[in-house]
């Protein structure tokens, strides 16, 4: 793949400080209101939900890129293809997400986190990072304006790193909601980040990182052959 | 060589009656630039839109640089580029970021892609604003960063969306003058504007579009010549009414006076008459205004409406 030449689209530096903010919320909270004791589920939880955020927000600003800006015009009439589109702004966004990450990883291993669980985490974390982008663009392509782009993509975080077992174990959930909670790939990586922290495994750890790995490539096929690239 | 040939082009956006384009035929030599004249809404973005890749066509055919935009689009990117209409700068990026941003996204080399964003810079007058915050910018200054996006890119055919819109007198000779150079330097050039004297001043060919349909084209004066048998204008102040002035010629409105379209022989009459009156008159030969007036059929041009 050849030079992305993207990087200069980096982001407005308090962008650094909204990444931060919901997950390390939610992770102070936690912390709290269980006198500690669920610091390695917030863990897990804010490493998922940052990482989906930062897919997301791609999302975000390539909207804002095609809707106000017509960077995206200019990109179409020219032989960027869409998917080294959506990596080169993801890159160079991934600059502002790193510290959050780094932080993140910083206390896992402060858990005791083996090595060889920091580098799965990675793994994950690059597996998520890679679906929750493409979503990302993908939805873009439909909003109808930057504003609405926003909120739905708000939306989608929401639905993808609060509402399922993200904070929390897969176990706690009804038995008729746990189907419905792994075609989620937040949860099959929240699992994995909870497994490898120590919490044990709430899926079965090998079948988790299949299924991650397949969200990934679906979302990466459809980007590159069902993209809206061309209007009609 | 054609650069781009447009055959029986329709387009109809969806939840729209009215197509936008409709049975549209043209043809563009190549070196050349090419102006798409016309109101707004007349259709002008959407060919663009359609020729540059960016939408599909209804129906019809587009072939530019003898790739079909359809068929043939992932081929075509590489040897167009594409400016296109209110664009704006992205934050926080510099002018100079932006430039490069086009010219590496593009695959150029960095040595190579600094050198020609210097040069774009330089030769849109940016290089003062080069590395400052796009935000700061005016308009026309926005403007103009987007122009030398796409000023030294390796593309042989460059599309322009109403580059100049926003640009005062001195900055849009500016840009013409950098579009000319261009084109001497072997590119082809299609851009749309809806000012006539930039068509005028700066194309080789051109076409007038309303309503989606080709009006008239050819060069800014066989066009002129072709549609109008009337050479002459005369802009009438005072003492004469519009039905007196009907005998003299085609008249139109502008701004509260009257402006009558003749041959040089009605106009000498009426010349003769308004001296006989005492009254305000200013003969000149037409210019593509007023030919665009006359087939467009819009007598009154101060206020345009729609998009
Ligand atoms: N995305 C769209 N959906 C529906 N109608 C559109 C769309 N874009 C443009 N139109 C309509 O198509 C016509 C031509 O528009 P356009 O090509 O933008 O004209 P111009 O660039 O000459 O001002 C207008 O009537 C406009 O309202
Ligand atoms: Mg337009």
């Amino acid at each position: 793949m050849y030079y992305l030449g993207f990087t200069p689209m980096v982001r407005n530096p308090l962008f650094m400080a909204f990444v931060f903010s919901t997950p390390f919320t939610l992770l102070f909270i936690l912390f709290v209101a269980s006198n500690g004791t669920a610091l390695p589920y917030g863990l897990a939880g804010a490493l998922t939900m940052i990482t989906t955020e930062l897919g997301l927000f791609v999302g975000t600003d390539l909207a804002t890129y095609k809707l106000q800006n017509r960077f995206q015009d200019m990109v179409v009439a020219s032989p960027v293809s869409p998917l080294i589109y959506m990596f080169g702004v993801a890159l160079s966004e991934l600059i502002f997400g790193a510290p959050a990450l780094l932080i993140l990883f910083g206390l896992i291993a402060g858990q005791g986190a083996t090595l060889g669980a920091l580098l799965s985490c990675l793994g994950v974390v690059i597996l998520l990072w890679i679906t929750t982008t493409s979503l990302g663009f993908f939805f873009s392509a439909y909003a109808p304006n930057t504003q609405n782009a926003f909120i739905i993509n708000g939306f989608i975080t929401t639905m993808l790193s609060v509402l399922p077992p993200v904070y929390y174990s897969v176990n706690v959930l009804p038995s008729f909601l746990v189907p419905l909670a792994v075609v989620i790939p937040t949860t099959e990586a929240s699992s994995l980040f909870q497994g490898a922290i120590g919490l044990g495994y709430s899926i079965e750890p090998t079948s988790g990182f299949a299924a991650l790995l397949a969200a990934t490539f679906i979302m990466l096929l459809l980007v590159s052959f069902r993209m809206k690239w061309r209007e009609t | 060589m054609k650069a781009l040939q447009a055959h029986q082009l329709s387009k109809t956006y969806r939840k729209s009656k009215q197509p936008a384009l409709d049975s549209l035929d043209l043809e563009i030599d190549a070196g050349q630039i090419f102006t798409m004249l016309g109101r707004n809404g007349a259709g002008k973005t959407t060919f663009l839109r359609i020729a540059s890749t960016q939408l599909l066509p209804t129906s019809g055919t587009v072939t530019v640089l003898g790739l079909d935009a359809v068929k043939d689009a992932k081929e075509l990117r590489g040897r167009i580029a594409m400016a296109p209409q209110e664009a704006e700068t992205i934050y926080p990026l510099t002018p100079r970021d932006h430039v490069l941003l086009s010219l590496r996204m593009r695959g150029m080399e960095k040595g190579e892609a600094t050198k020609r964003a210097q040069e774009a810079l330089d030769a849109l007058e940016l290089t003062e604003v080069a590395d400052v915050n796009s935000d700061w910018l005016s308009g026309g200054l926005k403007q103009r960063v987007i122009v030398a996006m796409v000023m030294r890119t390796d593309a042989d055919l460059i599309f322009l969306d109403e580059p100049t819109i926003g640009l005062d007198p001195v900055n849009r000779r500016r840009v013409w003058d950098q579009l000319t150079r261009l084109k001497q330097s072997g590119k082809t050039i299609v851009l749309t504007t809806h000012y006539m004297d930039e068509a005028e001043a700066l194309s080789d060919s051109l076409v007038i579009i309303n309503k989606g349909k080709v009006m008239a084209s050819g060069t800014p004066r066989s066009v002129k010549a072709a549609v109008t048998s009337r050479t002459t204008r005369v802009d009438v102040f005072d003492k004469f009414n519009l039905s007196e002035l009907g005998a003299f010629g085609h008249v139109v409105t502008i701004a509260g006076r009257f402006r009558v379209l003749t041959d040089a022989e009605a106009a000498k009459r009426l010349g003769d008459e308004a001296v006989a009156r005492n009254a305000s008159i200013a003969i000149s030969p037409v210019t593509l205004d007023d030919v665009f007036v006359d087939i467009v059929g819009e007598a009154e041009r101060g206020e345009e409406n729609g998009r």
